[in-house]
């Protein structure tokens, strides 16, 4: 209880103005603007000018010092692994500064602004999106598979959680337990899970969370993987099922990968770009394991709420997706990955 | 009637006072005020669905005694953990999916899955 106590009252951060972002580039700021963000984390638009006066278009992102969440990775070794992929020629925001404590902004970095659309409901439906959703498939499994050869040694240093894959399912397993909440279907999945889990050692560095919601998309195709916050460690089939969550298809359930695409199509392009053979009932098990992660993230979030840490309607309501998530399980367990 | 006012009527009230001041709003309290007609409307299709009842039936069923709701997901969710249950018990499956589908139908009947296992 101790800890939930302390949680009670978050850090806030500064808000960050022209003036204190030119501070942190050293160059001049023109605007910035507020993108999202609430009191502990925030994203910005920055128009900055490059020394030959030209548009130096930039994202900042911060967040209160000591506010990343348990398990996840500290900002400025979020920018740099970003860096390390963007290196590696994968398709990711460069990043151009990592945020000192003396810039005053907390924890972060600012990055380069890409085009493109970042909400899927938008590039799953309209019109102009139709050549992107018809190359996406090839392009997501070309990522990870490059991603996936990236060996764990380039990583070296950074704070990269890791487990085994039996290790990540008892550290879910409490996490779940810890809110008190008793749901006969995730206590069964959890089960299902424990039955078919291989114990594998991390052998790859895995995205973690890479899903429609965090590409960023033109008419042409995929400009940036973003939301690089949960990398870590893992089974490389954990980056395969997790885009295949039924959570990420935004309706539509026809096309399972992240709903643009079929899973014969992904698994022979990831092959075919090197990723390594693809194990089908792994990939499905990681499905039923990423549907149920969903569910204990909207856990967390209604916990939010129902604890006091942050109390919003929006957080209560979201406590209620896990009908969602359950109705998903439930289907999967019934009738497979279909 | 046992009230003039039922509770659905205050529902539909503060769901009608939120779509009045939602035009005054911006941002993020706009977005606040939709989700609040969102969670009104859960309200609503709770208090004529009764969801509750038709899980502590099926969990009833299932765990072959009688309790409160409470009590039967506990139950089962120990017996789940301890192993004595699973996805092969008789019927399990079948009524945690229907469990789940009538969850769903109270918060949100339009979800795609919802939506696949109507047909």
């Amino acid at each position: 209880m101790a800890a939930e106590q302390t949680e009670l009252t978050l850090a806030t951060i500064a808000d960050a103005t022209p003036a204190t972002v030119a501070d942190v580039l050293g160059a001049p700021v023109t605007r910035v603007e507020a993108l999202s963000g609430g009191a502990s984390s925030a994203t910005y638009a920055v128009d900055a000018v490059r020394g030959d006066g030209t548009l130096w278009p930039l994202i900042l992102q911060c967040a209160a010092t000591g506010s990343v969440a348990e398990g996840g990775l500290p900002r400025a070794d979020q920018a740099r692994l970003q860096q390390i992929a963007f290196a590696a020629g994968l398709p990711v925001a460069e990043v151009v500064r990592v945020l000192a404590p003396a810039d005053g902004l907390g924890e972060g970095f600012v990055m380069a602004r890409l085009p493109g659309e970042a909400l899927a409901s938008r590039w799953l439906k309209l019109p102009d999106y139709a050549p992107a959703r018809a190359a996406l498939t090839g392009q997501c499994a070309a990522v990870l598979a490059k991603l996936h050869q990236l060996p764990m040694a380039a990583a070296a240093g950074l704070a990269l959680p890791a487990g085994s894959t039996v290790e990540l399912l008892d550290r879910m397993f409490a996490n779940y337990r810890r809110f008190g909440v008793e749901s006969p279907v995730f206590d069964l999945a959890f089960a299902w899970l424990r039955e078919r889990v291989t114990d594998r050692p991390a052998s790859h560095i895995v995205h973690g969370d890479f899903r429609s919601g965090n590409f960023l998309v033109t008419p042409a195709g995929l400009t940036a993987v973003l939301d690089w916050e949960l990398a870590h460690l893992g089974d490389s089939h954990e980056d395969l099922g997790w885009l295949c969550c039924n959570s990420w298809r935004f309706g539509v359930w026809q096309n399972p990968v992240g709903g643009f695409g079929q899973r014969d199509e992904l698994y022979a392009a990831y092959e075919a770009a090197g990723g390594g053979p693809v194990d089908r009932d792994r990939a499905a098990l990681w499905e039923v394991w990423g549907t149920l992660k969903w569910g204990m993230a909207c856990l967390q979030l209604g916990d939010d709420h129902v604890s006091g840490r942050l109390r919003s309607v929006e957080r209560a309501a979201i406590g209620r997706r896990v009908s969602e998530v359950e109705l998903d399980l439930m289907h999967m367990l019934k009738f497979g990955s279909v | 009637m046992a009230e003039q006012i039922e509770a659905v009527t205050l529902i539909e009230a503060v769901a009608g006072f939120l779509a009045d001041v939602q035009g005054q709003l911006s941002g993020r309290q706009a977005f606040h005020a939709k989700v609040a007609q969102n969670a009104l409307a859960i309200v609503a299709r709770e208090l004529a669905q009764a969801p509750q009842a038709t899980e502590r039936s099926l969990l009833a069923g299932l765990m072959g005694q009688d309790g409160d709701l409470d009590a039967l997901r506990a139950g089962l969710c120990a017996d789940l953990r301890a192993g004595t249950k699973g996805a092969k018990t008789d019927g399990l499956i079948d009524a945690l999916l229907a469990a789940a589908l009538t969850k769903c139908a109270v918060d949100n009947p339009r979800y795609a899955t919802f939506q696949r296992l109507q047909t």
